[in-house]
């Protein structure tokens, strides 16, 4: 078992692709612990792909990164089955493997203030929602996930 | 003289091997006007931002969905598809495998699974995003029928509001 982890590990940190795509990332926030609240609106799965089937971070507003507490995200997978899970205080949500993986595509939604959004779209394959949800928006970006005023989600 | 009998040969090979700078091949396409009916299908099933509505795919989907082709315009605006991103669709899948798609097309979507995409949407090709349909489901004949030259565009319409 313990050969076969490092044999894993060897692959992962040898990957030049993930390796590099980590190093793009913003790195932590002085004052921030490395924890649930660490790197909101970064792609959790990047380093996470172990823990975490679904993670993600939801904010305030469009313009800026305030992160949104409390904020109820619902998934629902090709088969019917759901989960839910709530943002904290940094906006962050995750769900653990061990909890629930989908089966693709899925589709959330978000509820806040009593308003629910879903998004417009299905996720195909990827369980980070920053890895298409990145600023800034653009043709190939909504730009990253907020509820507004309207309970809008981009 | 032995020079000129060993030259002579080779020029010969070496003319019949490359080809005429000025030879074309003539594809046979499937049908252009109707494919914006496949292609809402394609945009819903195939072309969210995280599959193939990305510019790093063979397969490229363009959509209002997902990718968009227009750096002003945005993914999930709830706008319509353009008629240059059903274009860059269009041009997208036919040319993945022009002379297969070809060969299907002219024997009228005979045998579709000759193409790795319809082999990947069916899951019968290793496809990342797993099965996504089944030979003969609803989602499965509008492709098909676009590729036998008969588009069934309710069907597609109605494929793609029942998707998932």
């Amino acid at each position: 078992m313990r050969a076969l982890a490092l044999f894993v590990l060897s692959i992962v940190a040898c990957d030049p692709v993930h390796r590099d795509e980590v190093s793009a990332l913003p790195g932590e926030v002085p004052g921030v612990p490395h924890g649930p609240t660490h790197r909101p609106g970064q792609p959790c799965l990047l380093c996470h792909s172990g823990d975490f089937s679904v993670a993600g971070t939801v904010f305030v507003n469009p313009d800026d990164r305030t992160g949104a507490d409390g904020v109820s995200v619902s998934l629902l997978d090709s088969q019917g089955r759901t989960f839910a899970a709530t943002t904290n205080s940094a906006g962050n949500f995750f769900v653990r493997k061990d909890d629930w993986q989908p089966i693709y595509p899925m589709k959330v939604s978000i509820a806040s203030n009593g308003i629910t959004t879903p998004m417009t779209a299905d996720v195909g394959r990827d369980g980070s929602c920053a890895s298409c949800h990145s600023d800034p928006v653009g043709p190939n970006s909504p730009g990253h996930v907020y509820t507004s005023t309207d309970g809008g989600v981009p | 003289m032995r020079l000129r009998s060993i030259l002579a040969p080779l020029f010969v090979v070496v003319a019949c091997t490359f080809p005429s700078s000025t030879a074309t091949n003539t594809a046979t396409l499937p049908d252009r006007a109707t494919f914006p009916a496949v292609a809402d299908l394609l945009g819903k099933r195939c072309g969210t931002l995280d599959c193939h509505g990305s510019a790093y795919r063979n397969l490229r989907v363009y959509g209002s969905l997902g990718l968009r082709l227009v750096p002003l315009d945005r993914p999930l605006s709830k706008g319509q598809t353009t008629a240059e991103e059903y274009d860059a669709d269009f041009e997208s899948i036919v040319g993945l495998e022009p002379e297969l798609m070809s060969a299907v097309v002219q024997q009228g979507g005979a045998s579709p699974d000759r193409l790795t995409f319809v082999r990947k949407a069916r899951g019968s090709e290793h496809h990342k995003g797993g099965s996504l349909m089944q030979a003969g489901d609803p989602e499965d004949a509008c492709i098909t029928s676009w590729l036998s030259g008969k588009t069934n565009v309710a069907g597609c319409a109605s494929a793609t509001a029942a998707a998932f």
